[in-house]
């Protein structure tokens, strides 16, 4: 028996009148402004390891949240029980930090037309089972045809048909339909003597399943190998200042967490970022240009609306060196008396929204990859980052470079093992000297954590050099 | 009307069986939260909710299926437990495939109470109070506290159900009562944080929230000032939170499936020496009133208490039932789970046994190194065995803690940095459900100017 598409019977996320009474519920205390947010979330996931499909699975998330505002105070309730009392008990509880009078109101509330940056014919909780289990199939037979010292191969396929629907006191009613896919191979090689490296690649975004048929797992399978094998036989890393080069691409996770987090508009109006109170400086070298858009085509971060109901927005965060702006919620906007800029986001219905990332990406400049690399005497080429973190207070970054390589006299050269990258944001913003005008490819894979939320988020960076980075590693002194 | 969870959780089991299901296992998760922020003397959110979700496994024709979900209509269960059945059909066919096996199961420990009567029955306004005088304490410790980044005070009520086809049913529920706090401080042009917590299954445990806000504020006030440092080998010394996270590290390359894949750099080495000999690592299932404890570990087997590293020897590794199956071994009873998830290998109160230094002394015997109390970034590669993070702390010069430094790294090799261990602490502490004293690596490399 062929494997059924697993569907969703679903014609309206949520009847608005009783929306409506909900807000009137939140409202009994006389509070300046209700929220009431839904959201039915369905997921999939096939998991393959030694060389099997080793589980399907499939999840079903569903539930609504209710924010009251007074003043600067928030209260929040949730609830995963439809059922109307229950409801009605989360907006009350809600209400709980309102103090005062209030009437107890329908708050009428009326569709806003909104725009669209991804749309699919055919949501991913459509799609065949079966379909999405080749992805994998395929992924670990490349991965282990393309080098016999490939030993272990883990690939992953998740998607969630995310649907959700924004009402408020303002009377403003917004709906929308998150598609999202992503495709991951991890592989492990193993050389001489044993040593053993791992590669992991992978992508997707808010596409039709059909972005896998050019975006094929052979090629993740690929790049993945590739990366293991090309850790083989890496050697230590000089510890202490150096020129880097990136990479262009996935390395602009290094902007989302060196710059991106810090102008997160939450902590400017708490003045816990070093960003706050900046606008109109200089922050960063001239060829420095930062944007957050929340309006790219199909991209992974990609919204046509956050979770606070406003339309996603194309941002200027830092124009030549000078800091333009911040990305806001609507809750710190009007407490900042400015407008949001269509970046609240939440995890999900159990949590409150924060100002978030969307597509954060750095402009393009004027060199070529090639005359960046060339112009180093001395330093490190940054071609694959794994993880990172950023203290956005002291503004401390941290990232760990899964591929690295030594640059000698304007040539790449051998692998480094265990390098680390480490700054202070505005600093190495300085200290930007070349910026490349190559495309910057985000393959769709960022995760962005914050505060325990976390949020799909895409990258970009063309090929950068930034001069006097501190690199972490395990070699001291020696010969440069 | 209060929902028989148990049943409830039986009821799939049979549903699943009903529908061709071999083998099938049933987990629900029920949760009550509430939580805090003050900013400005005032409230900044106030949350509360109650929430529940169920997971369930199938086995059809040796095939795996999982599917989760939070709609407990009638109709919504009976979709859910069909759609793993569905879902086992996508998957291939492995005759380890399965659940814990009766062996595994039967007679649970005692383990003592898991609830504290006292936060099952808290004053809605303790999280309000507490977070009050939390905020206060961080603004009156130093002038150069300039704001907060929050504190937040919470409580937390859990519930956890199993059933499986192989008989298996339990429950239990458990409390949880914390605070954090979070502070700035600034002079110049530099800002520093410093965040402190405190988790407990019981409120008469918890620290103060004055205690807590004042390490917050103590641990931002400290960096002020923090440059970067040349690039030196020195002896490092990690704060009990540090250790923690370094031993969490170690012990996730004990993990019986990365073993067997000889995906860890301790994959060969059982029975074998791996560390300095003072150093014994722990994963305790049982320990007595401890936050990770719990009668049976998510697929129902009893939990235990697993010593990973015994005086530097590696004693064992740590296994679920499937993994343990594929290696031809015993399940350790460390199966983690949420609703959400299958099981996976995971610990439960992980601590480094104390020794006998006094932190002090530890801190004293160094001539020139680095005192380290905060860390960014994920930092061990278990596959490789290479150690890098970024790290904040304190120079230490001629046995005293001198200027504050940051943007610098650690690094060094875990089977090195495991042997270096040269002092340990008698300051055993435990954050959340991991536990470690202040620890001294002989040398590592500092990585800055």
């Amino acid at each position: 028996m062929a494997p059924k598409p697993l569907k969703l019977v679903s014609t309206t996320l949520f009847p608005i009148p009783l929306t409506e009474r909900l807000l009137g519920a939140a409202m009994e205390r006389g509070a300046d402004f209700a929220e009431v947010f839904v959201e039915r979330t369905q997921s999939t996931a096939v998991v393959l390891d030694e060389e099997k499909v080793k589980s399907a699975q499939s999840g079903l998330a569903q539930g609504v949240g209710i924010r009251v505002i007074s003043g600067a105070k928030i209260g929040y309730a949730y609830s995963d029980d439809l059922d109307q009392a229950a409801l009605f008990r989360a907006a009350r509880t809600a209400s709980f930090i309102a103090h005062g009078g209030g009437s107890e109101q329908s708050f009428k509330v009326t569709r806003t037309p909104l725009p669209t940056f991804y749309s699919l014919k055919q949501h991913l909780e459509d799609v065949e089972l079966s379909s999405k289990r080749d992805l994998v199939v395929r992924a670990n037979k490349a991965a282990r045809a393309s080098d016999k010292r490939v030993k272990q191969v883990s690939a992953t396929y998740v998607d969630s048909t995310k649907r959700i629907l924004v009402a408020n006191t303002r009377g403003h009613l917004a709906e929308d339909t998150q598609d999202l896919s992503r495709i991951a191979v991890q592989v492990v090689v193993e050389g001489k003597k044993g040593e053993r490296r791992t590669g992991f690649y992978g992508g997707g975004g808010r596409m039709p399943f059909s972005h896998f048929d050019t975006f094929t797992p052979e090629l993740v399978a690929l790049e993945a190998a590739r990366q293991a094998c090309a850790g083989l036989g890496a050697v230590e890393a000089q510890a202490g200042e150096q020129t880097v080069v990136l990479a262009p691409g996935w390395s602009g996770i290094l902007l989302h967490e060196a710059v991106g987090h810090g102008l997160e508009a939450d902590f400017i109006r708490k003045g816990t970022s070093l960003f706050a109170g900046k606008v109109g400086e200089k922050v960063a070298s001239d060829l420095v240009t930062v944007i957050d858009d929340g309006t790219v085509a199909n991209s992974r971060g990609s919204l046509n609306v956050d979770d606070e109901g406003n339309p996603a927005q194309f941002k200027v965060l830092i124009e030549r060196g000078v800091l333009k702006g911040y990305m806001y919620d609507d809750f710190n906007a009007r407490l900042m008396n400015t407008a949001t800029t269509g970046s609240g986001r939440r995890e999900n219905f159990t949590c409150l929204p924060m100002p978030r990332m969307t597509n954060t990406y750095l402009a393009r400049g004027e060199d070529t990859h090639d005359d960046i690399v060339r112009s180093v005497d001395g330093g490190v080429y940054c071609a694959n980052f794994g993880g990172g973190q950023v203290d956005i207070t002291n503004g401390n970054f941290v990232f760990e470079v899964s591929e690295a390589y030594e640059i000698k006299k304007g040539k790449i050269g051998r692998p480094l093992k265990g390098v680390t990258l480490i700054g202070v944001g505005p600093e190495a913003l300085k200290n930007v000297s070349r910026v490349g005008n190559d495309p910057m490819p985000d393959p769709g894979m960022g995760t962005c954590g914050k505060d325990g939320q976390s949020v799909p988020v895409g990258v970009g960076l063309p090929t950068l050099r930034i001069d006097k980075m501190t690199v972490g590693g395990t070699r001291v002194g020696g010969a440069k | 009307m209060t929902t028989n969870y148990e049943q409830l959780a039986k009821k799939m089991v049979a549903r699943a069986k009903k529908r061709g299901a071999t083998q099938a296992e049933a987990f629900i998760q029920v949760g009550r939260e509430a939580s805090c922020r003050v900013r400005d003397g005032e409230i900044e959110s106030l949350t509360e909710a109650t929430s529940k979700g169920c997971g369930v496994r199938v086995i059809v024709n040796k095939r795996l299926g999982f599917a989760w979900t939070t709609d407990f209509t009638p109709s919504g269960i009976d979709a859910f437990v069909d759609r793993a059945i569905t879902l086992a059909e996508v998957s291939a066919p492995n005759p380890l495939n399965g659940f814990a096996e009766s062996r595994d199961l039967g007679a649970l420990p005692d383990v003592g109470s898991l609830c504290d009567s006292a936060i099952i029955s808290l004053a809605p306004d303790w999280k309000i109070k507490a977070a009050l005088e939390m905020e206060k304490v961080c603004r009156a410790f130093d002038p150069r506290i300039k704001t907060i980044d929050s504190v937040e005070a919470g409580e937390n009520v859990n519930e956890v159900y199993l059933a499986t086809s192989a008989g298996m049913q339990g429950g239990y529920q458990s409390t949880s009562a914390y605070l954090y706090a979070s502070a700035v401080a600034s002079e110049g042009e530099q800002l520093q944080t410093g965040y402190w917590h405190d988790v407990k299954r019981f409120l008469s445990e918890l620290g103060s929230p004055e205690s807590v806000a004042r390490e917050g504020a103590r641990r931002a006030v400290r960096l002020l000032g923090a440059k970067k440092v040349k690039s030196q080998q020195v002896p490092v010394i990690f704060d009990p939170s540090m250790a923690a996270g370094f031993i969490s590290s170690v012990v996730s390359a004990a993990n019986g499936d990365s073993v067997f894949k000889k995906s860890s750099f301790l994959a060969s080495k059982l029975g074998q020496r791996v560390a300095a000999e003072n150093v014994t690592i722990v994963d305790d299932g049982l320990l007595p009133r401890g936050l990770g404890t719990a009668p049976f570990d998510g697929e129902g087997v009893a939990r235990r208490r697993t010593p990973v590293i015994q005086n530097g020897v590696l004693t064992s590794f740590l296994y679920d039932s499937f993994t343990a199956r594929k290696a031809k071994q015993r399940s350790t009873g460390n199966a983690s789970r949420w609703y959400k998830s299958m099981p996976s290998i995971g610990t439960h109160n992980l601590y480094l046994e104390a020794g006998n230094k006094s932190p002090e002394e530890i801190i004293k015997e160094v001539p020139n190194g680095f005192y380290v109390t905060a860390m960014l970034g994920h930092g061990a590669n278990i596959v490789t065995g290479e150690y890098s993070r970024g790290a904040n702390g304190v120079w230490i010069v001629n046995g005293e803690l001198t200027r504050p430094v940051q943007e610098v790294t650690v690094a060094g090799k875990l089977t090195e940095m495991l042997e270096g261990i040269d002092a340990i602490g008698s300051d055993l502490h435990f954050r959340g459900s991991t536990g470690a004293p202040t620890i001294r690596f002989k040398e590592l490399t500092v990585s800055g100017e």
